[in-house]
């Protein structure tokens, strides 16, 4: 086991920025080609590394590029340049309950979500009851997830998601969701992960959050990075950028 | 290699992703299963009442079978070639359909595709079952061809998947795919012996003569059509009840490794553009 759970080396991530999109057939003949665009690079140059049994921070402004590295730290983008490195295995929390069906019940769904993230059924039938629990939807388990409350189905999706046990987890601005209770339970849970040794790289907005969990942190701006390293000091200047505007 | 070894790995997931697809399909139905045999049921009927009974199309009666059933007949075409227009439209809005699950989690894109495949194939099986039993009823001895039937099922389900593929990834890019493909399949189906046996073009052939000038005669042209070869094999193993031809059996295989070798690699290629394209 090695002392860095994720590295990022030189990564640049470009999209095209279509002018003219021809995605169809009309627009692909009336211009001749197929479309006009122009790059625009998402990210550029990025470098650090993820020290494992970190929770690692990555802040900054809209449009900074957070999402985006998110994105190809969770195998869902690959960079143009450079490349990341896992030390380990990868789960990806962009959005909760993702790939839930709506007519299948809660039972269903937990196998058929849970093996979308990479679980064997074998793992799913172990931890099948700390789902339950966690989610505290026990009681319309197997009712269809389409007559679930907006919160309970966000619940049983991090239920779910929390618990593939990964060794390097990726999470998006998702704890912005449930009652204060279900958050509570949540920093209680990436705690444990912590204490379990395992890494956390979380994407949020609130400095409060990442003052609270992070010990790393990496400040994003217009796609370079600015500062990354011990989380205080990284949010003290990203917070000192904003005062002098 | 490794790719193969990574989409086996996802077997489970792709377990669970037909399982998705069937119990979903036909949930909060009162028939249920019974829906998959209403559309190719409705189709046996308009058809047998016009090309059987108006139009007269009248196919060699089986050989050494003897069964002389338009409507069986007919199904022993029409339902591989529904399960191959099913899988290819859906398995070609496949990816499109789950742009939210490409863009928020990473697993085997393939599984996609591959499940409408696993799902369609599924209702087939019913379906073929439904008719191999009222193949029996009507005379014919089926049973003991039912493993090569098995065989030519998986060859043709081979052969779909890697079209879907294929399709799949053009559809991402070029959303105009599906519909040119629901008038691509309509021309298929009646460029494909379903309603009318291959002895009727054999003859428009003679008429015609050699195209152009050429010796390539309409039979040549008609018969690159993937589909007719898969079409005769399953006539000769259901409605005969005979060995297929072993030149049909063997185009049939080409056309099946061809088209799922193909795809795969399309699909490869394209794989990682996927979660951005969409």
């Amino acid at each position: 086991m090695s002392d860095i759970a994720v590295s990022v080396d030189h990564v640049s991530k470009s999209f095209r920025l279509y002018h003219e999109r021809n995605q169809t057939l009309k627009s692909a003949i009336m211009r001749g080609r197929r479309s006009v665009h122009e790059d625009f690079w998402a990210l550029r140059d990025v470098s650090f590394d993820v020290p494992a049994g970190s929770t690692f921070g990555l802040i900054g402004s809209n449009g900074s590029g957070k999402s985006t590295l998110l994105k190809c730290l969770a195998n869902i983008y690959y960079p143009n340049e450079g490349s990341i490195t896992h030390f380990g295995k990868v789960a990806a929390m962009l959005e909760v309950g993702s790939g839930f069906h709506s007519e299948l019940s809660g039972r269903e769904n937990i196998f058929l979500n849970g093996s979308i993230l990479g679980m064997s059924k074998k793992e799913i039938t172990r931890k099948y009851d700390e789902i339950v629990d966690f989610s505290g939807v026990e009681q319309f388990i197997d009712q269809p997830v389409k007559n679930y409350s907006s919160g309970m189905y966000v619940r049983l999706g991090f239920a779910i998601a929390i618990n593939v046990d990964p060794d390097i987890l990726v999470v998006d601005e998702v704890l912005a969701v449930g009652d204060s209770e279900f958050q509570e339970k949540c920093f209680q849970k990436f705690k444990d992960l912590k204490a379990a040794g395992k890494t956390v790289i979380l994407v949020s907005h609130s400095m409060e959050t990442v003052k609270q969990m992070c010990d790393q942190a990496a400040w994003l701006n217009h796609g370079e990075l600015m500062i990354a390293g011990d989380a205080q000091a990284t949010i003290q200047a990203y917070q000192d950028s904003l005062g002098h505007g | 290699m490794r790719y193969l070894r990574e989409v086996f790995a996802s077997r489970e997931l792709l377990g669970n992703l037909v399982s998705r697809e069937v119990k979903g399909k036909y949930s909060r139905t009162i028939f249920g299963q019974l829906w998959s045999l209403v559309n190719p049921l409705a189709l046996m009927l308009i058809y047998t009442f016009v090309f059987g009974l108006i139009f007269r199309s009248n196919p060699d009666p089986g050989d050494p079978s003897g069964l002389n059933v338009f409507a069986l007949w007919l199904l022993c075409g029409l339902l591989p070639w529904i399960f191959f227009s099913t899988v290819v439209t859906v398995g070609a809005g496949s990816l499109v359909a789950n742009a939210g699950l490409i863009q928020k989690v990473y697993f085997t894109r393939i599984v996609l595709p591959l499940s409408v495949v696993g799902s369609t194939a599924y209702n087939w099986l019913f379906e073929m079952f439904v008719l191999v039993v009222a193949l029996s009823i009507a005379g014919a001895f089926v049973l003991p061809w039912i493993p090569l039937l098995l065989v030519v099922m998986v060859l043709l389900a081979v052969f779909s998947a890697g079209i879907a593929l294929m399709l799949a990834v053009a559809n991402v890019y070029f959303r105009d795919t599906q519909w040119f493909l629901s008038i691509g399949l309509q021309i298929g189906m009646y460029l494909t012996p379903i309603i009318y046996p291959t002895s009727l073009v054999e003859q428009a052939s003679k008429d015609v003569g050699g195209l152009a000038g050429t010796s390539i005669t309409l039979i040549d042209v008609y018969r690159l059509n993937p589909m007719d070869h898969f079409v005769t094999v399953f006539r000769q193993v259901l409605y005969d009840n005979r060995w297929p031809d072993p030149v049909e059996m063997l185009v049939c295989l080409g056309w099946a490794v061809g088209a799922a070798v193909v795809g795969v690699i399309v699909f490869r290629r394209n794989e990682k553009n996927l979660a951005e394209a969409l």
